[in-house]
């Protein structure tokens, strides 16, 4: 059996051979159509072509593709149609003959495994035979021969994968059970061989060894660096201020140690278990240390930072202890006199110690903040009287003055000098012309020490005339020889009578201005305003919550002092200066407050002023009084605030004064031009329009010109009426000295006096204006209307300068600033543009933005709406699918028209045929009848 | 095989254009709107224009004229774009020197050819000038190296950065047209060759090429034609070479010096701004 068995197999394989050589004959006959059609050789044109496109259908031409479908048809719907009309058809059952894709090489191998399988399937049930039992294991061997063939020449196997595989799948399919698992799965399985285990084997220790090693150089790494980290531990401070220094010495000698023998120690760790009785000995003293820095504490504690509420707790405490000490060496000292020198002395340096030596700002303030704060007053009246030195100086230093004052308005540092100046000048001015001889002595002692301080200044106000230098210079050594003055005689003072003027260290606020008076009564300056430090800082309002109240009240009884001071009539001008410093601090603690009392007194001022104003004969002008609480707040309250409760209405109230209050002698020009000059500086910085002011300066100029001119400017005439002004200004003799002014020197004096209506007075007052008006001008210079403002002021002012007795001097002073008003209109009228009827701007077209998807992909729907777009996709695909399928149908129901026309073509010809033959057959019939039985039909007669 | 039916009615080429058909069916649904708009405002427009009758009486003042239809416009006509999609990889892109030079020269091309950079000045330059906002920028053709026109719009925002730019060009070789953000207005769209088909009757055609023998000054050209007659400029946005069209009627050279295609449309602006007294 076997052998035929074999001997069939073989056969068949040489059958298979013979059908492999014919196999790829119809593969070939698929790739070479046997004739080229023309038609099937035009390919389709594309619109537009993309480079790197690759489309679909490519390759397809659309006469290839017709034909193509012609065939399918002819296979499918023609065969149906002709099997339409039978009842029975052949069906073809053989193996692999109805899959299209299959050679005939693999037919013959299904057909012949089917018939293996068969025939295996019929030996399952069939008693063994011997015979079969050799046929199985030739079989099994035959099996062998083909899986051991396999692996020696692998190309084949690579070649012939694609067809076992295929007729793996052919079988699955079939659905034979194969009971054996396949040739290629016993192969993986068995594959690995000894050999390889042992590889494997070989590698994974390798690699365990690998890791081990790395391991062991990572652990080493790291032991290198904690030394290293513990070294610059030991040197650093952290740990220094943690430890107790002898253990500190220990771990630095440890550590040095460890730096020396490092690379013994590299070597020690490397291979720690075969040292390891070497080893436990070196750390023992490091071990030590770390036990018993373990032990230590680990940090201090250090004291909470404080809030400012405990600050003052403790300032207000620490006042109260002094105060008690005060006490007690004041029950001890009533015994010896002579001591009480000394106790004196030492309160005095109390005084100032804390100043230098707490920490709060309150001490280190107080002396330069009342300089920094009274700047305004204090600038104004110096420019007034360096403008003056400047008149006196050459024309050089004129300009050069001018700077300066320029400069000082601007900066801060000029400012604060500029008030220090103006401060001590103050303070100085009555006894000024006395001293000065004897000061002069103190100015050579003092010269180093002045030229420190005034390094600042020298910078902010950059190249001063010398000569205005000289005189600052001058003024400043006055002060200071003042203040050593005042010193000695204070110590002197206090000598006398100590128990009087000695202030309790805690002092209760005061609830009415009698109680203040009273407790200060008899004091120095200098003590009043430290009494109204212990005052508030014994009553500070972080303290408790009641003392906000009490320093409210205190608030209202120091306005009242600072006013009743102002109007007293020997005028402490430098008490006053130094009251403005706590007012202004306890202005901002309590601003509403503050706010409040104001309002209060400028509502009380205006009722005033309209009183005043009912009775003719009085001088409605401010008192000192008034003039310097404005300027109080316009120092306390923000200037340049649109719109503010206090200095709106303060603002307003000065203008009201400027408008309505006649003037009547000289002294009301001084007051008048102190206020404008007031206004010029609240309304520095936020540029506000004050019409007042400005009409107010321009009637003063007009005072200075003669009766006959004036008139010809009727504009102002009105307002000239209102103020019943004489040519209070006008110069009159030619010999004018321009001397420096002083406000408060003016105040004093009584309001008939000569100086009033002397010519040094006149130009005086007008050089201030002049200076006032120049701040204007430059404040409104970006005011749009600008022109029309300072034009008519420009033109009074060249009047002014054609007048007969006008200082050279001055007359400059009034060229330049007319110089300046004119070149500033000119700019503006460059600017300006003619008015425009409908001036409108041509509108460009609108325009519009274009859509687009950052990545477009053509095809793709951008629609926002994710399940419209798949709606719109799903019909997009039913239409085509439709039209695709209508498509179809048309093209079949062609098709099978064409072939029935075929066909009845087929059969008409046939009839055609049959009736012509019998048609043929009937005219030979007649033709033999008529010719007389001649012809074919001879022989048949009727 | 054949074609089974024939197709009933007309055939689809002969309608014509039909590329703005919905926007004319907008227009026809607003109109009545506007009527009414117009009815509103009627009397509102009475009082204007007595106040332009009063306007008109008073002495010296000049009075602006209002309609700006009759005005004449110009037009551009940008020749050679290189604006050419690929697909590169998966993606498609617009063809640049810069990036695909690698993939032009497998596919044998220049790549020093490929510089739509210079079509994007270009477009720039003239949808920003003076004679475009004032409306007188009657429109834009863009002529592609490949041969596709597309028409531009003058009141789109083109895209000022290049990548952007790139993305609309992609979209509009594709798609063949973009619409506006939130409205079906066409901005851009292809349009068939060729262009001569869409230029006004009264229009000069005037090219530029640097190799042409007239040189002129441009502002003494511009203020040389006659008032009432169309401008079309037609300015070449190729790397290299010169444009040739039969259409074109006068060939100039504006500058001794060979200029890029984004200048000389400045110049050109600039001259025909102030023969019109754009400012």
């Amino acid at each position: 059996m076997a052998k035929t068995s074999k001997t069939e197999s073989s056969s068949k394989k040489k059958k298979m051979k013979k059908s492999s050589k014919t196999g790829p004959k119809s593969k070939d006959m698929k790739l070479k159509p046997p004739k080229e059609n023309p038609f099937e050789a035009i390919w389709s044109r594309r619109k537009f072509d993309i480079l790197g496109k690759k489309r679909k259908g490519e390759q397809r031409r659309i006469g290839e593709a017709r034909s193509s479908a012609i065939e399918k048809r002819k296979k499918t719907l023609l065969k149906e149609y002709e099997q339409s009309g039978k009842s029975s058809m052949f069906v073809d059952k053989r193996i692999g003959e109805n899959d299209e894709g299959l050679g005939e090489f693999d037919k013959a191998i299904m057909r012949s495994q089917r018939e293996r399988q068969m025939k295996l399937k019929k030996n399952k049930y069939s008693l063994s035979d011997e015979d079969e039992e050799d046929f199985d294991f030739g079989v099994s061997l035959g099996r062998d021969d083909f899986d051991e063939e396999v692996p020696f020449d692998e190309d084949e196997e690579d070649y012939a994968r694609d067809d076992k595989s295929a007729i793996l799948g052919q079988l699955n399919s079939h659905g034979s059970q194969n009971a054996q698992p396949g040739p290629v799965e016993a192969e993986e399985n068995r594959k690995k061989s000894k050999k390889e285990v042992m590889e494997e084997i070989i590698q994974k220790s390798k690699f365990f060894k690998a890791q081990k090693a790395k391991d062991r150089e990572e652990n080493d790494e790291l032991t290198e660096q904690l030394d290293k980290d513990f070294t610059s531990l030991v040197n650093s401070k952290a740990l220094l201020s943690l430890t107790q220094p002898d253990k500190i010495n220990a771990l630095k000698a440890l550590v040095n140690k460890n730096i020396s023998v490092d690379n013994v120690k590299k070597d020690e760790v490397a291979d720690a278990p075969r040292k390891g009785s070497i080893g436990k000995e070196k750390p023992d003293t490091y071990e030590m240390l770390v036990s018993e820095m373990a032990m230590d504490i680990r940090a201090r504690p250090s004291n909470r930072t404080k809030t400012p509420e405990e600050i003052a707790q403790e300032e207000k405490e620490r006042l109260e202890l002094l105060e008690k000490e005060r006490q007690n060496r004041m029950a001890a000292v009533d015994d010896e006199s002579d001591e009480d020198g000394n106790a004196s002395d030492d309160d005095s340096k109390l005084v100032r110690d804390p100043r230098t030596l707490s920490g709060d700002d309150l001490g280190d303030d107080l002396e330069e903040a009342p300089r920094n704060k009274l700047g305004w007053i204090g600038e104004i009246l110096r420019r007034k009287e360096s403008e003056l030195e400047s008149e006196d100086a050459a024309s050089t230093g004129d300009s050069d003055s001018e700077e300066d004052d320029g400069e000082d308005e601007g900066s801060d540092d000029g400012e604060e000098e500029g008030s220090g100046n103006g401060d001590d000048e103050g303070s100085d001015e009555d006894e000024e012309e006395g001293k000065t001889q004897t000061i002069k002595d103190w100015e050579q002692s003092d010269d180093d020490l002045i030229d420190t301080e005034e390094e600042d200044d020298e910078e902010g106000s950059g190249d001063d005339a010398k000569k205005v230098m000289k005189i600052k210079d001058l003024k400043e050594v006055d002060v200071k020889g003042k203040e050593v003055g005042t010193v000695q005689t204070k110590k002197e003072k206090t000598t006398l009578e100590h128990p009087q003027s000695e202030l309790p260290y805690t002092i209760e606020a005061p609830k009415t201005l009698e109680e203040f008076t009273s407790l200060i009564d008899n004091c120095s300056d200098d003590q009043i305003i430290e009494a109204i430090r212990r005052i508030r800082t014994f009553n500070a309002i972080t303290v408790a919550a009641e003392n906000k109240k009490k320093m409210q009240v205190f608030y209202g009884v120091l306005l009242q002092y600072f006013a009743v001071l102002a109007n007293k009539k020997p005028l402490n001008f430098k008490l006053l200066n130094l009251l403005v410093k706590p007012l202004m601090e306890m202005s901002a603690a309590t601003p509403y407050f503050a706010a409040i009392c104001a309002r209060q007194r400028l509502q009380r001022m205006r009722t005033q002023f309209c009183e005043d104003l009912k009775h003719t004969g009085k001088s409605s002008w401010p008192s000192l009084k008034t003039v310097f609480l404005l300027r109080l707040w316009s120092m306390i309250f923000p200037c340049s605030d649109f719109r503010h409760c206090v200095m709106t209405p303060a603002i307003l109230l000065m203008c009201e004064y400027l408008m309505r209050c006649p003037i009547i002698c000289g002294r009301d020009i001084a007051i008048a031009s102190f206020l404008c000059s007031l206004l010029l500086s609240v309304t520095k910085q936020s540029q506000k329009f004050c019409p007042e002011a400005i009409v107010f300066l321009q009637t003063l100029l007009m005072a200075a010109l003669d009766r006959e001119q004036r008139f010809e400017n009727l504009q102002l005439n009105n307002l000239m009426e209102i103020k019943e002004l004489g040519p209070l200004l006008c110069i009159r003799s030619s010999n004018v000295e321009m001397g420096s002014l002083d406000f408060l020197e003016l105040m004093d004096l009584p309001e008939d006096s000569q100086y009033f209506d002397s010519d040094n007075y006149r130009a005086s007052i007008l050089v201030t204006v002049l200076e006032t008006l120049q701040g204007f001008v430059n404040v409104y210079k970006d005011l749009i209307s600008f022109p029309e403002i300072f034009m008519p002021i420009s033109k009074l002012l060249c009047k002014l300068s054609r007048e007969n007795h006008i200082p050279g001097a001055l007359r400059e002073k009034i060229k330049d600033v007319s110089q300046l008003i004119d070149t500033k209109a000119q700019e503006h009228h460059m600017l300006r543009q003619p008015l425009k009827m409908r001036k409108k701007k041509p509108v460009p077209i609108r325009m519009l933005n274009p859509k687009f998807e950052e990545n477009y992909v053509k095809g793709r729907d951008y629609d926002p709406d994710r399940e419209r777009a798949e709606k719109k996709k799903l019909k997009k695909r039913i239409k085509e699918e439709a039209k695709g399928a209508a498509r179809e149908l048309r093209k079949d129901k062609d098709f099978l028209a064409k072939a029935k026309e075929r066909e009845k073509a087929l059969l008409a010809e046939e009839k055609a045929e049959k009736y012509g033959k019998a048609l043929a057959f009937l005219q030979e019939q007649e033709h033999a009848f008529k010719s007389g039985q001649l012809g074919k039909g001879r022989k048949r007669r009727r | 095989m054949v074609r089974a039916y024939k197709v009933k009615g007309e055939k689809r080429k002969k309608k014509g254009e039909n590329y703005d058909k919905e926007e004319i069916e907008e227009q026809l649904e607003e109109e009545p709107k506007v009527s009414e708009k117009r009815a509103k405002m009627e009397h509102t427009a009475a009082d204007t224009e007595a106040a332009e009758r009063v306007v008109d009486l008073l002495a010296g003042i000049p009075v602006v004229a209002t309609d700006q239809t009759s005005k004449p416009g110009v037009i551009f006509i940008i020749e050679r774009a290189s604006l050419e999609i690929a697909k590169i990889g998966k993606t498609y892109q617009l063809l640049n020197s810069d990036e695909h030079s690698n993939f032009l020269k497998k596919n044998g091309r220049n790549p020093s050819d490929y510089r739509p950079d210079i079509a994007h000045q270009a477009m720039l330059s003239i949808l920003d000038s003076r004679v475009n906002k004032a409306g007188r920028l009657k429109a834009l053709y863009v002529k592609t190296e490949k041969g596709v026109l597309f028409e531009v719009k003058p009141h789109v925002r083109i895209p000022r950065t290049f990548k952007r730019f790139a993305g609309i060009m992609l979209q509009l070789l594709q798609k063949l047209s973009i619409t506006a953000v939130g409205k079906r207005e066409k901005l851009l769209r292809v349009i068939k060759n060729p262009v001569t088909q869409y230029l006004p009757i009264d229009c000069r055609k005037i090219g530029f090429s640097h190799s042409s023998e007239k040189l002129v000054d441009i502002q003494d050209y511009v203020n040389g034609v006659n008032n009432d007659t169309n401008l079309v400029f037609v300015v070449g946005a190729m790397a290299h070479g010169k444009i040739d069209k039969d259409y074109v009627e006068d060939y100039l050279s504006v500058s001794d010096y060979p200029l890029s295609a984004a200048y000389c449309i400045s110049m050109i602006t600039n001259a025909v701004e102030r023969k019109w007294k754009i400012l």
